[in-house]
């Protein structure tokens, strides 16, 4: 071979600054690690709440990947589909609400979620409420029967028993008639262990099994997609204003605190940037999410702690600052 | 004397970093190779920021290798004939930073009056003193050979009231691929100690630290071994690991790592009493008060999936890429980019018939799409960049900023103190080009703080 065929790139050189090499990391990766790790949450809903609980995943799932997608299509952008946001969106929020919601209310509030949560800020990266929970609190707000009463109590799959069996959630129960009655739910029949951590209770589809929550918020931070800062300084936050009602923890135990601080609040967009930030604004959610269930008008409160601390974020990305290795005019 | 080289334990700079997959393996196993001397050299009288050399032998002139060519004036650094030949016309030729540039064409010729000039050892070359060293350093024409290439008798020469205690040699070589100083420090580390030993007395220092990398044990070995052998006077030479680590090789970073200092923002090592000196100047340091020999050739690792020989070469100055490629066996299928110096700083170029200056340290040839050829998407906030930045700086807030045409409001979050080490460019989930926003901003910021002066 001569030296010219040696020396002929077949392609004309490529200009360009470095760096010329990349981590092996992409967003549409992240996304999809993140709905992967909420499959076993997902699934185990759908096992306990039977087949309704199915058609809500599916109908929010569906009408937030649509609403991306249509909206891709109309402004006539790139469509941004496969990158896993839209379908993060639709299936967190359906995790967040109960199989009992019709799959119209579903497909509605899958919509809104992306539309109005994300869409209208800009898209992927400018919005500034987490778009899950805006679309949830779109339907405590449309639909607030649906979304508060009528729990389907959990069974197995196969069973014939209608749908209408329905009860309240144990923060339904402490919420109402307190700490008492609470205890006496979750230590009753089905127990501390089957109701609260295998997650054997009414309440929404993908809260109940604490443990896949947990599972899958594991695999995130092994995998380094989230840092623990968060989904910790949530749960201490939680812990101590609900600390003086004695009912701390059956407060840790139920709801939605565990899917909310390892997968609404670390939503990489609305939340600070820094570590420091990141802890502030982690406490900042516990506490709310206490403040709200001890006093507010609905049994939940991590939905609203949540989107409330997302109007900080702003502020909080300004207050705390990374420290700069080196410091201005300060030699050692 | 005793030897007082220690390995201590393994230091690293504070924050951020990344771990790019070293791909150091395709030569670090390959000792140095010397290229067959090429027919045409093309020097450009401008190798480094400063005042260009000025041309002092004319067209036609028969040159012999080692001679001086031009002359750097009172801030730059002298021009040898790299090899022995003819000297073409002046002329304007692509240059590998500078686009074009002038540059001395010689041309390869043998025979009575082109022997190679010879540089007989200096017996006294210990006892000289500084101003001499520092005379020799200058007319050896050696600048830094880590990549920036500042004249090393301007660096070594310092401000009045500028005390230094310590003097690093950089070993640390951070960038992915490449394996020069690697080499060197394999080779060489009689030649380090040594010109380590002469910086040392020049600057009035009585410690000098060698800082390698961790992942480099083998040199590590042979230099406290030189350093233990050697006669230091009153000099202590150390070994210093530290973590492999991107940018370890960083001035700031290493100083850090190896001193616990911290460098002031936007001031130079000397604010923390320190000088920094890559290993390979401290080879042509030693040869140049030793020998009186000039600068003339360089180490060059030609790596990378697009070549078909990965090699660690000694090339003279002024050799073209494409002789350097063609001794690397030439590309393998699907080369993209050619990139001068590391893949994480260097940049790549269109074209081969573009001369080693002497700032090259490596020449990386990469296959297929380069991984930002798709465009880039929004900040998801995801704060890798932050992480990964080892100044503090957050390059998600400058960029979201620079896209808004926001540039002046950037001052907060650092863009002015970034050293374009491109560690946020390499783990943003979008592929945005963080680097090159913090670039803008920083230039907007300078623009900005100049015309407030001028106000």
């Amino acid at each position: 071979m001569s030296d010219e065929v040696l020396l002929t790139p077949e392609h004309p050189l490529v200009v360009s600054p470095g760096p010329h090499l990349h981590a092996a990391e992409s967003t549409a990766k992240i996304m999809w690690w993140v709905n992967g790790t909420l499959a076993p949450a997902a699934l185990w809903g759908a096992f306990v709440f039977g087949p309704k609980a199915l058609v809500v995943i599916a109908c929010c799932v569906a009408g937030a990947v649509a609403a991306e997608w249509g909206c891709c299509a109309g402004m006539k952008r790139r469509n941004t589909v496969s990158d896993g946001s839209a379908f993060c969106t639709g299936l967190l929020l359906a995790l967040t609400i109960g199989a009992q919601v019709q799959w119209w209310q579903a497909l509605l509030g899958g919509a809104f979620a992306v539309l109005i949560g994300k869409v209208i800020f800009g898209g992927l990266g400018f919005n500034l409420f987490n778009p899950a929970l805006v679309g949830r609190a779109f339907m405590m707000a449309t639909f607030p029967l649906a979304m508060t009463s009528g729990w389907i109590s959990p069974r197995p799959w196969f069973s014939l028993a209608p749908d209408a069996l329905t009860t309240a959630t144990p923060l339904n129960v402490l919420k109402e008639h307190g700490l008492a009655a609470a205890v006496k739910v979750v230590t009753s029949p089905e127990g501390l262990w089957n109701g609260l951590v295998l997650g054997f209770r009414p309440g929404s589809i993908g809260e109940v099994s604490v443990v896949l929550v947990l599972l899958g918020g594991a695999v995130l931070v092994a995998r380094g997609i989230i840092r623990l800062w968060i989904p910790l300084s949530v749960v201490a936050g939680t812990a101590l204003a609900t600390a003086f009602t004695g009912a701390a923890g059956l407060h840790l135990l139920s709801g939605g605190l565990w899917l909310g601080a390892f997968y609404m609040a670390t939503d990489y967009v609305t939340s600070p940037t820094t570590r420091n930030g990141q802890v502030v604004f982690g406490l900042i959610i516990g506490l709310l999410t206490g403040l709200i269930r001890v006093y507010g008008g609905y049994p939940e409160g991590i939905c609203y702690a949540i989107l409330l601390a997302n109007t900080l974020v702003p502020a909080l990305n300004l207050w705390f600052r990374p420290r700069r290795t080196a410091i201005a005019g300060s030699p050692s | 004397m005793s030897a007082t080289a220690t390995h201590g334990s393994v230091k690293t700079f504070g924050k951020g970093g990344i771990h790019p997959g070293p791909n150091k393996g395709m030569t670090s196993g390959k000792p140095i190779e010397d290229i067959p001397p090429p027919k045409e050299v093309r020097l450009p009288l401008v190798q480094h920021l400063g005042e260009p050399a000025t041309m002092i032998v004319k067209k036609g002139d028969l040159v012999r290798r080692g001679q001086k060519i031009a002359d750097g004036g009172a801030t730059g650094a002298p021009l040898h004939a790299t090899i022995s030949g003819k000297v073409k016309p002046l002329d304007r030729y692509p240059h590998p930073t500078l686009v074009m540039s002038q540059a001395i064409v010689i041309t390869r010729t043998e025979g009575e009056g082109t022997e190679e000039l010879e540089f007989p050892e200096d017996p006294a070359w210990r006892g000289v003193s500084r101003e001499e060293a520092l005379e020799r350093i200058r007319e050896a024409g050696i600048v830094g050979l880590g990549g920036a290439a500042f004249p090393t008798f301007r660096k070594l020469t310092l401000p009045e009231g500028v005390k230094l205690d310590t003097l690093i040699l950089n070993g640390a070589e951070c960038e992915p691929y490449l394996t020069s100083d690697y080499r060197i420090m394999l080779a060489h580390p009689v030649e380090i100690v040594e010109g380590a030993m002469v910086m040392a007395r020049i600057l009035g220092v009585k410690r000098a630290i060698i800082g390698v990398e961790s992942d480099k044990p083998e040199a590590a070995a042979k230099l406290e071994a030189a350093a233990a052998g050697a006669e230091r006077g009153d000099v202590k030479i150390e070994v210093g690991m530290c973590q492999a680590r991107y940018p370890q090789g960083a001035e700031r970073q290493l100083v850090h790592a190896l001193t616990g200092r911290v460098m002031p923002a936007r001031a130079l090592p000397s604010a923390v009493r320190v000088l920094v000196q890559n290993v390979a100047t401290a080879v042509a340091v030693h040869d140049a008060v030793r020998y009186r020999k000039p600068l003339l050739d360089r180490v060059v690792t030609v790596t990378g999936p697009g070549i078909r020989e990965p090699k660690n070469v000694r090339v003279p100055i002024g050799t073209l890429l494409a002789d350097l490629v063609a001794f690397g066996g030439g590309f393998h299928k699907g080369v993209t980019r050619v990139v001068a110096g590391g893949p994480m700083m260097g940049r790549s170029l269109p074209r081969l018939d573009i001369p080693v200056i002497k700032g090259l340290n490596g020449l990386v040839l990469l296959t297929g799409v380069s991984p930002f050829e798709g465009g880039y998407g929004p900040c998801i906030g995801c704060t890798r960049c932050v992480e990964a930045c080892p100044l503090g700086l957050e390059p998600d807030q400058v960029s979201v900023r620079v896209e808004a045409g926001r540039q002046l409001e950037t001052e907060p979050f650092g863009a002015i103190d970034c050293y374009e080490c491109g560690c946020c460019t390499y783990v943003c989930p979008s592929s945005r080009p963080l680097v090159q926003f913090m670039q803008v901003a920083k230039a907007s910021l300078r623009r900005a703080g100049e015309l407030r002066i001028r106000k």
